[in-house]
């Protein structure tokens, strides 16, 4: 009985968008666009993840030693500094082997160099860090606590550029939360006026459906059917635009960005992502007719 | 079976459309509320099948006080009524075979089953060569016999009709009237609403007279 009030209930949401197509796609669009921004936003923050990753995949942390510690010391550091999740490896750097990098790396300085009396170059621990190692405070409170053993005199990480792309990204993400938001909100409102106009249209249908032995919930599944039929479609058709924007964007806008190009890539969405824009439209198509179909449709 | 007691019911003050109308309908009854136009007959046939509310006043079916029950379970008292709209209330954009089905659809009866009772409703007044139809292109009294026919496709334990041969000739009136008279004989009570003398005396077996809202007489012939 229930496939079978189904099938006449999916019927009847059916004839109702297609009888209201106007109105219907009107607002499948301004659903569509709204989950678009959000979509936008999202691939962009994705991309300062992206590169605040590599960035922070690149660097290596320094931790400066005292030029006396004994070999016990030496390995209790490094014993200390291999404890942490977030190390993948850490290599002694000696004196000896600062001067030497220093003097490759900078040939023109080698008349100062050979004018030394004594090597000024500490040892040091050169850390690795795992690969999509981002959590800031973690790596903050590590390296914190290596700094503070005996025998550490001093530590060097370009934290800030990390920190920089790791904040840029979650506003990134916020705005487009925020933006995103407002525009899922008057879309919710939208929703909830077309399927009013719907309910409206329908008025008389209905009050012959409740006299003549309708059930409340009878009369209300085609429409909340409707409300989340539009949501879906709307926020699938934004994920088919974002996918042809991210594809497009490189050919068209890409190049003239110059060196800011980087930071304007539009990474594509995780799976995870897109499930929830898709949940994110059905719910917000049926939300938006349940209050409208529940506040206008007193039966 | 269908008690009112002390039905009272006012649009606006200080006109009363109802006046303390008290009757009592027994199970299978074939009976008549008649008077003139604005006598109330609408109005208490509205309220038996609670489309309105009385202002005062109870009314028992099968001894159920209707008042009583809660909005999102009338379409229980609904189910056991076919109703005969004096507007006929049909759906203008669907077939003449969809609007007899719809009582059907809403219990969920299966296709094939929906196609036969519908089919025999239509047969019974004498439209099932235009199912397909869209109402909009029959006429007036073809209008009339559609909304007979989905009031009485689900064999109603209670047939409210207000008007229903209004507007077809007299041959037809009598022939819809012997429709009504044969689901009654099967164990439908029957309550209509009319001002035709002529076939109120034919097949009225029990007679409402109503004047300014006031029940002024009462006749059975049994």
């Amino acid at each position: 009985m229930i496939f079978r009030q189904l099938s006449y209930l999916l019927k009847a949401a059916g004839n109702s968008l297609w009888s209201f197509r106007g109105r219907n796609s009107i607002s499948i669009l301004i659903i569509g666009f709204s989950f678009l921004v959000i979509g936008i936003f999202l691939a962009l923050s994705n991309n300062l993840t992206y590169l605040g990753r590599q960035l922070s995949n690149n660097l290596a942390i320094s931790f400066f030693l005292d030029k006396n510690l004994r070999s016990e010391e030496l390995d209790f550091i490094k014993s200390q500094i291999l404890t942490s999740s977030l190390v993948e490896e850490a290599t002694y750097v000696s004196p000896d082997e600062a001067f030497r990098r220093f003097a490759a790396n900078f040939p023109e300085l080698k008349d100062v160099l050979e004018n030394l009396k004594s090597n000024p170059f500490p040892p040091s621990f050169e850390v690795r860090l795992r690969e999509k190692t981002i959590n800031l405070t973690a790596l903050t409170s590590f390296m914190e606590n290596i700094k503070h053993l005996r025998g550490v005199v001093d530590f060097q990480f370009n934290q800030e550029w990390v920190e920089k792309m790791d904040s840029l990204s979650r506003i990134i993400r916020a705005i487009g939360f925020f933006l995103g938001g407002i525009l899922i909100l008057a879309s919710f409102f939208i929703i909830s006026n077309v399927i009013r106009l719907n309910v409206f249209a329908r008025k008389n249908e209905i009050e012959i459906l409740r006299l003549v032995g309708a059930a409340n919930t009878f009369i209300r599944i085609p429409f909340l059917i409707e409300g989340f039929t539009l949501g879906l479609v709307g926020s699938l058709i934004s994920i088919i635009i974002l996918f042809i924007l991210i594809t497009m964007f490189p050919i068209y806008v890409g190049g003239s960005l110059g060196a800011a190009r980087e930071l304007f890539i539009l990474r594509p969405l995780t799976a995870e992502q897109i499930a929830w824009l898709i949940i994110g439209g059905a719910v917000t198509g049926t939300l938006g007719s349940i209050t409208s179909v529940s506040r206008f449709l007193r039966v | 079976m269908i008690e009112l007691y002390h039905i009272w019911k006012q649009y606006q003050k200080p006109f009363w459309a109802l006046s303390d109308i008290s009757l009592e309908v027994q199970s299978g009854d074939f009976c008549f509320i008649t008077g003139p136009s604005g006598s109330g007959k609408t109005t208490l046939l509205k309220i038996i099948f609670r489309e309105l509310f009385p202002t005062e006043g109870q009314i028992l079916i099968d001894g159920v006080n209707i008042l009583k029950i809660p909005d999102h379970k009338i379409y229980r008292l609904r189910r056991i009524m076919g109703i005969v709209f004096q507007d006929f209330r049909l759906l203008f954009h669907r077939t003449v075979f969809d609007n007899v089905a719809v009582p059907l659809q809403v219990l969920g009866i299966n296709h094939k089953e929906i196609r036969r009772r519908a089919f025999n409703a239509l047969r019974q007044v004498s439209l099932q060569n235009k199912m397909w139809e869209l109402p909009q292109r029959l006429s007036y009294g073809e209008q009339q016999r559609v909304a007979i026919s989905r009031a009485i496709v689900n064999n109603p334990k209670i047939l409210l009709a207000d008007e229903p041969t209004g507007n077809l000739d007299p041959e037809l009136a009598f022939e819809i009237m012997s429709i009504f008279k044969e689901i009654n004989e099967q164990g439908a009570t029957v309550i209509i609403g009319s001002h035709d003398r002529e076939l109120i005396r034919h097949f009225g077996d029990k007679i409402f007279f109503l004047q300014k809202g006031k029940i002024i007489g009462k006749e059975v012939k049994k």
